[in-house]
């Protein structure tokens, strides 16, 4: 028996140890590397220099994280709850039994497998002032005013939000309209039996059959929604001033910028924390939640 | 009352459609005007005249080209990397026995708690002293170690039943043979949409190559985009022709493989 295992071991190895290697270096090394840069001074153009938790000191006292901070945590609790719920009726309208049903479902899932460059250009040409489609559709139906939908603070926000909501939702579609598939139908036929109404139907069968599903999407959402970048970056590099620069923007800059690679890994490793924090609150809530019911 | 209701029932999914797939459309109508042409009205971005000319002229500069191939390129061999790693792996935890089997697979699911972004700079510091930025080994091999491929194939592995292993061991076959002739040809379905999904993952990956490459000759499409977007001003024509080239060859993937692509998000539902 021992010796079956110790040759099951070396049978193993081969097979193991492709991934084994790259998961170890480019996985689980960066993790570790990360936290000894962020005990360093540690930057491309100077020494390298330990000064234990400094970097952790400036980072709770530093404006530009804080804010940063504040508009990505903006960004998750105005975009989440309409990249759920609009996800949610999009599934509900692609499962509806109707000659085009491929079409919508291809419709709404298609923006998502487009590039972030693609998706940012998109947007950069549509809602230009003066020339994009969007200012000169409103002119063509009589409304003459002239957004500037990459300028002022809000409006920037109400831009970001809105085609992260095009190029996304179709992602959580999918989810939601698997879980609708996997609702037996018996469920339904018995309760139309019953004499339920389609909207009974709906609140007391479709809903509650969606929530296990539904957790899972808003917890995904919110940490994807929280590493919010490239296209920020792309449309407004942040701006105006710094009003929509998201954390992750800041990290790149103090890294890439101003070279100071330790005090970015150590943002990085505050970021990874408030997502663990929000991760572990939000199943811990789903739990016992579920133990309610 | 009912009838109106119908028509908005079978209406409303129809707009959201339109509206969803109207800035692609509109991408594809530019993309096939002629340049220089000063547009005030914007439904006449969708008449004639239409040319190709935008087509030769972007294939013909061969940077784009470059970028395109290069987007190929590294998509092709992350996603053909990624199989072999992640099934060999899944095989042997599904398959072997052998000691720390759990400790083995609990350290593998680490890695998907970890988000990405979170070791972007460690792992650019890591990847500098491998020499391996500015290079196709560093715009590749990191995009291969991700641990969900294997616990993917893993669940699809282990409905592979034991006795037809054992028999097949009876026989004299190798465990490499079977790996190769009788679990892989089971999981083709796992394996399609692992390969599809990682392809359009590398295709479209945007910060990791925008950080590591400095030589124009290595970038990929979506890192190529914003450059050359940068430096042509004249019109909006020509920018939009390389967004539909780059965003052409997936569109047609779409249509030959939506089974997969929505398998495969199934699968990274799973993982949340």
């Amino acid at each position: 028996m021992r010796n079956k295992r110790i040759s099951g071991n070396i049978k193993a190895i081969p097979f193991l140890l492709p991934f084994f290697v790259v998961y170890v270096l480019f996985t689980i090394w960066p993790i570790i590397k990360g936290l000894q840069m962020s005990f360093y001074d540690w930057s491309i153009i100077k020494k390298i220099r330990f000064i234990g938790l400094e970097n952790y000191a400036q980072m709770l006292h530093d404006p530009d994280f804080w804010a940063s901070l504040w508009h990505t945590t903006l960004f998750v609790l105005f975009s989440t709850p309409t990249m759920v719920i609009l996800a949610l009726v999009l599934a509900l309208l692609a499962n509806k039994k109707s000659k085009l049903q491929a079409f919508y479902r291809g419709a709404y899932f298609l923006p998502t497998i487009l590039s972030v460059s693609v998706i940012s250009y998109l947007a950069i040409f549509m809602l230009q002032p003066y020339s994009g489609f969007i200012n000169s559709f409103l002119h063509l139906i009589g409304i003459h005013a002239e957004p500037f939908w990459m300028a002022g603070p809000h409006l920037a926000w109400v831009s970001i939000v809105g085609v992260t909501l095009w190029w996304t939702v179709g992602f959580n579609m999918i989810l939601f309209l698997a879980a609708l598939q996997d609702i037996p139908d018996y469920m339904y036929e018995a309760a139309k039996i019953d004499g339920a109404t389609r909207w009974q139907l709906f609140w007391n069968i479709t809903l509650p059959q969606l929530i296990p599903v539904g957790r899972i999407i808003l917890l995904l959402q919110v940490l994807a929604s929280y590493k919010i970048f490239a296209q920020i970056m792309l449309i407004t590099n942040g701006g105006p001033g710094t009003s929509t620069r998201p954390i992750i923007q800041y990290i790149y800059q103090t890294g890439f910028h101003k070279y100071n690679l330790g005090y970015a890994a150590t943002m990085s490793y505050g970021l990874f924390v408030i997502l663990l924090i929000l991760s572990i609150l939000q199943l811990k809530g789903q739990t016992s939640q579920g133990g309610e019911s | 009352m009912r009838k109106s209701r119908a028509v908005m029932g079978n209406l409303l999914p129809f707009i959201i459609a339109i509206i969803f797939i109207f800035p692609i459309i509109w991408m594809l109508f530019v993309s096939l005007k002629p340049q220089g042409l000063g547009i005030s009205n914007p439904l006449k971005w969708f008449l004639p005249p239409y040319t190709f000319t935008n087509y030769v002229h972007i294939i013909a500069d061969f940077q784009v080209l470059r970028w395109l191939l290069n987007s190929l390129f590294v998509g092709i061999v992350t996603t053909i990397i990624t199989l072999i790693v992640t099934s060999l792996a899944a095989f042997a935890i599904s398959k072997i026995n052998f000691q720390y089997k759990k400790f083995i697979f609990i350290f593998f699911l680490i890695g998907l708690m970890v988000p990405g972004e979170a070791t972007l700079i460690p792992l650019y510091q890591i990847a500098q002293s491998m020499h391996i930025l500015d290079s196709y080994i560093g715009l590749i091999v990191p995009g291969i170690a991700s641990p969900l491929g294997v616990i993917v194939l893993k669940s699809f592995f282990d409905s592979v039943p034991k006795e037809v292993i054992e028999s097949a061991r009876m026989d004299g076959c190798s465990l490499f043979r079977i790996y190769y002739s009788i679990v892989l040809p089971l999981a083709k379905p796992a394996l399609a949409s692992i390969a599809i999904f990682t392809f359009i993952g590398s295709w479209n990956n945007f910060l990791w190559p925008y950080m590591i490459t400095f030589s124009d000759h290595l970038y990929t499409l979506p890192v190529g985009i914003p450059v050359f977007n940068s430096n042509y001003s004249q019109d909006y024509i020509l920018p939009m022709t390389v967004n539909a080239v780059s965003s052409i060859p997936l569109i047609i993937a779409f249509f030959f493989f939506e089974k997969q692509i929505v398998k495969g998000i199934s699968f990274s539902g799973i993982k949340g």
